[in-house]
């Protein structure tokens, strides 16, 4: 009898202690705390907002805290958490300009989680570091990157420039246009460098793409191959013209990147302007926040091309910044879900529709756009910039999307930096120099 | 009858004595209750952060397959940085900036409070008015002085242009021989009304009597401030001098967002190359921009060391 009653009650101290454990797991409440940049593109934040709430009214044990950064301060605050192994929060940016996170074990394997097959081709490649030796995929991308180069079509038609049937000059006709505007008084592109380390280098990797193709330019631009070769001289050689034919503007260092957009939309002063398309986040908000007229309509063309060029018919896609779920979670399952949840088409058409950004995630426009009225209640404007992919599909519709990356090591960056970003464009480096301050931090394999 | 010239014995045990009665009296319970949270900030956030760079100077930190490891390296990120050329141009644009910018600080800061001090006309405002700037963040200021010396439509290219002066329309920030000259000029603009205020006071404390005596002795005025006033403010100009010095060495918020060291590192300094060595190197390594921190913090530290040496000899008037 009374090893019966022991059987029992073992039994149901068992039962008794499972149960609340099960309660917990259901009804626990979870805050999953997300760190995002975008601070300053409201329609970026917006989206993400939205996504949230769907994901807390579906889910009402869950709440998702997100907090907006500027993203060299997000990055900045990441690495003393994570180091400091308290503070962090679940989700967060991430890119792989800080593909050390990965490395150092600070970002989980987020592939049992998320609906690949949702994605545009690449998207894995994007997120994967194979190349060091570590499995799975780390980063969650809803924003997917073109690479382009508008013009305006008002100082070309002062200018009588006429724009191929194909919208792209070969890299003479394109030095012409340059020398062209130079010469009335324009620049040929607005770029600058007064607060970014990258935008100086858009010509010279533009033409390194069409050149060699993707392939070898992503040894070139990841430092994975020595740049004293035939063709990688030509590039530089040929930017060097192109600086010479006045293709920066005056102001080339010390305006800010918000500044050049400006400089091409509103102030009208440059003839071009290399831009990949995160160009709307600042481009199409209101003039009074710095935004374009929404009736000024730019045109676009593809690169120029290289003779028997490898990459002129391929159009630079790349991945902007996107998601990470950081180790030191409490909810990698909940923040994992949140990710697989937004990978949902509908947010890739919400994406597209509200930023005017391309989605890395695929969606049907019949079935997944988003009603005005959704598009309206966060801030779109239904429409206003229909001209602007219209363009897009016109230009860069029937061109083949090819995928590069840029996972530089530190050395090489720094060299990036001073040769092609600032040495050259300034004349400050000879083409020799810049080659050799690039093969002197070479990354090693 | 002679006068003792020096204490007996029995006068300095007695004041021996005395001076730990005293210590004794002393309430050192109170004393540390209240110099408590000081020293505990102190050590968490001066103490460690040195004791962790000093430490990390010696050892490697890599990241590999999602392990974080720290190697004991002894010397070796010492032995790297006089073969990192940007380090050496770093070192090299500081050096000239700590010489060049205490001097022009120096000279200024002394003529504008001589104004002052001779209560000019309208003193009172420039006693204010030239203070200002320090008021301001050092990131308003570079990004201010940015716009100014926009090669286009910066005021003081405009202003050049205006005059007639085309030809010193210059590309202020994009050539190899002014970003670090404009970065030396903003910081000392930025900073110039601390080392002002200083000497100010210093004057303010030399007594009028001394001045009222030259005076009756025939003096000019230019005697006066080279006889009587600087002389005088000698200790202040020394202070002022060393923590111009020394804020030099380590300037980094005027220089990170008008030029962020470039280009090509023309402005960079030993302060910004660290920062991106820490933080922006694509690395969590912190070993070697420690090991740049704390030789920098060395040649420093000698560096206001030979400076006192060679200001500090003892004069008496």
């Amino acid at each position: 009898m009374r090893k019966s009653f022991a059987k029992i009650f073992a039994l149901l101290l068992v039962v008794a202690l499972s149960v609340p454990a099960v309660a917990l797991a259901q009804d626990e409440q979870v805050t999953i705390q997300w760190w995002s940049h975008w601070a300053n593109e409201p329609a970026k934040v917006a989206v993400i907002e939205q996504i949230a709430a769907d994901y807390m009214a579906e889910h009402p044990n869950v709440t998702i805290e997100l907090t907006w950064w500027d993203k060299g301060p997000l990055f900045d605050a990441i690495r003393n958490t994570m180091i400091a192994g308290e503070g962090a929060p679940d989700i967060t940016t991430f890119d792989l300009e800080v593909s050390e996170w990965v490395e150092a074990g600070w970002v989980l394997d987020i592939e049992d989680y998320l609906p690949w097959d949702n994605f545009l081709p690449g998207i894995k490649e994007d997120g994967n570091f194979e190349d060091q030796g570590i499995e799975g995929q780390y980063k969650f991308n809803i924003s997917a990157v073109s690479n382009m180069l508008f013009y305006n079509p008002d100082i070309f038609a002062e200018l009588g420039i006429e724009v191929p049937e194909d919208y792209q000059f070969t890299t003479d006709e394109f030095l012409e246009v340059v020398q062209k505007c130079s010469d009335a008084g324009y620049a040929g592109v607005a770029d600058a460098i007064g607060n970014r380390a990258y935008p100086g280098v858009w010509p010279a990797q533009a033409a390194l793409w069409t050149l060699v193709g993707p392939e070898e330019w992503n040894l070139y631009n990841n430092g994975l191959k020595s740049w004293d070769t035939p063709e990688a001289r030509q590039v530089l050689e040929y930017t060097a013209q192109l600086r010479d034919a006045g293709l920066w503007p005056t102001t080339f260092s010390t305006m800010g990147i918000d500044e050049f957009h400006i400089y091409f939309h509103t102030q009208r002063k440059a003839c071009m302007l290399y831009v990949p398309t995160w160009y709307p986040g600042r481009a199409f908000q209101p003039q009074e926040n710095g935004g374009q007229d929404p009736n000024w309509h730019f045109g676009m063309l593809r690169y120029p091309s290289w003779e028997d060029g490898k990459g002129n018919d391929l159009l630079w896609n790349s991945f902007e910044s996107g998601y990470a779920v950081l180790s030191t979670t409490e909810h990698p399952d909940v923040a994992g879900d949140i990710l697989a949840f937004a990978a949902q088409p509908k947010y890739g058409a919400l994406w597209t529709a509200v930023t005017n950004s391309p989605s890395a995630i695929k969606y049907d426009v019949e079935t997944d756009w988003p009603s005005e009225e959704l598009q309206e209640a966060l801030g779109a404007v239904p429409g206003q910039w229909d001209w602007y992919w219209e363009e897009f599909a016109k230009v860069y519709g029937t061109m083949t999307p090819a995928i590069g990356t840029t996972t530089r090591c530190g050395d090489f960056e720094a060299a990036v930096v001073a040769a092609l970003n600032e040495g050259l464009p300034l004349g400050l480096l000879t083409v020799d120099e810049a080659i050799e301050m690039l093969d002197e931090a070479l990354c090693a394999e | 009858m002679t006068t003792k010239a020096h204490a007996s014995p029995g006068t300095f045990t007695s004041a021996a004595v005395s001076s730990r009665n005293v210590a004794r009296k002393k309430p050192w319970g109170p004393i540390l209750l209240f110099l408590a949270p000081v020293m505990l900030f102190y050590a968490a956030f001066v103490l460690y952060p040195v004791g962790a760079t000093m430490y990390n100077s010696f050892h490697t930190i890599e990241a590999n397959l999602g392990q974080i490891t720290t190697t004991f390296v002894g010397l070796d990120n010492y032995k790297a940085l006089p073969d990192d050329k940007i380090f050496i141009q770093a070192v090299k644009n500081t050096f000239i900036w700590s010489t060049v910018g205490p001097t022009i600080e120096l000279i200024t800061a002394v003529g504008l409070a001589l104004l002052v001090y001779f209560k000019v006309p309208f003193f009172r405002f420039y006693r204010v008015a030239w203070f200002t700037p320090m008021l301001v963040s050092g990131v308003i200021v570079g990004l201010v002085w940015r716009w100014i010396f926009n090669y286009d439509w910066g005021l003081l290219n405009v202003g050049l242009r205006a005059i007639g002066l085309d030809s010193l329309a210059v590309n202020w920030l994009g050539r190899r021989d002014t970003p670090l000259a404009v970065v030396i000029f903003v910081h000392f603009w930025a900073t110039f009304g601390f080392s002002f205020v200083l000497v100010l006071a210093g004057l303010s404390t030399i007594s009028n009597d001394l001045v009222e005596a030259a005076r009756v002795d025939g003096a000019s005025t230019r005697q006066i401030v080279w006889r009587v006033l600087i002389p005088l403010l000698r200790p202040v100009l020394i202070t002022v001098t060393l923590l111009s010095f020394m804020g030099k060495m380590r300037a980094f918020n005027v220089v990170w967002v008008l030029t962020g060291g470039g280009p090509l590192h023309f402005s960079e300094t030993v302060a910004t190359y660290i920062q991106k060595r820490a933080f922006l190197w694509r690395s969590i390594d912190l070993g070697y921009p420690s090991a740049m921190a704390v030789a920098w913090f060395g040649i420093v530290l000698l560096g206001v060391g030979l400076l006192k040496l060679w200001l500090g000899r003892k004069e008496t008037y």
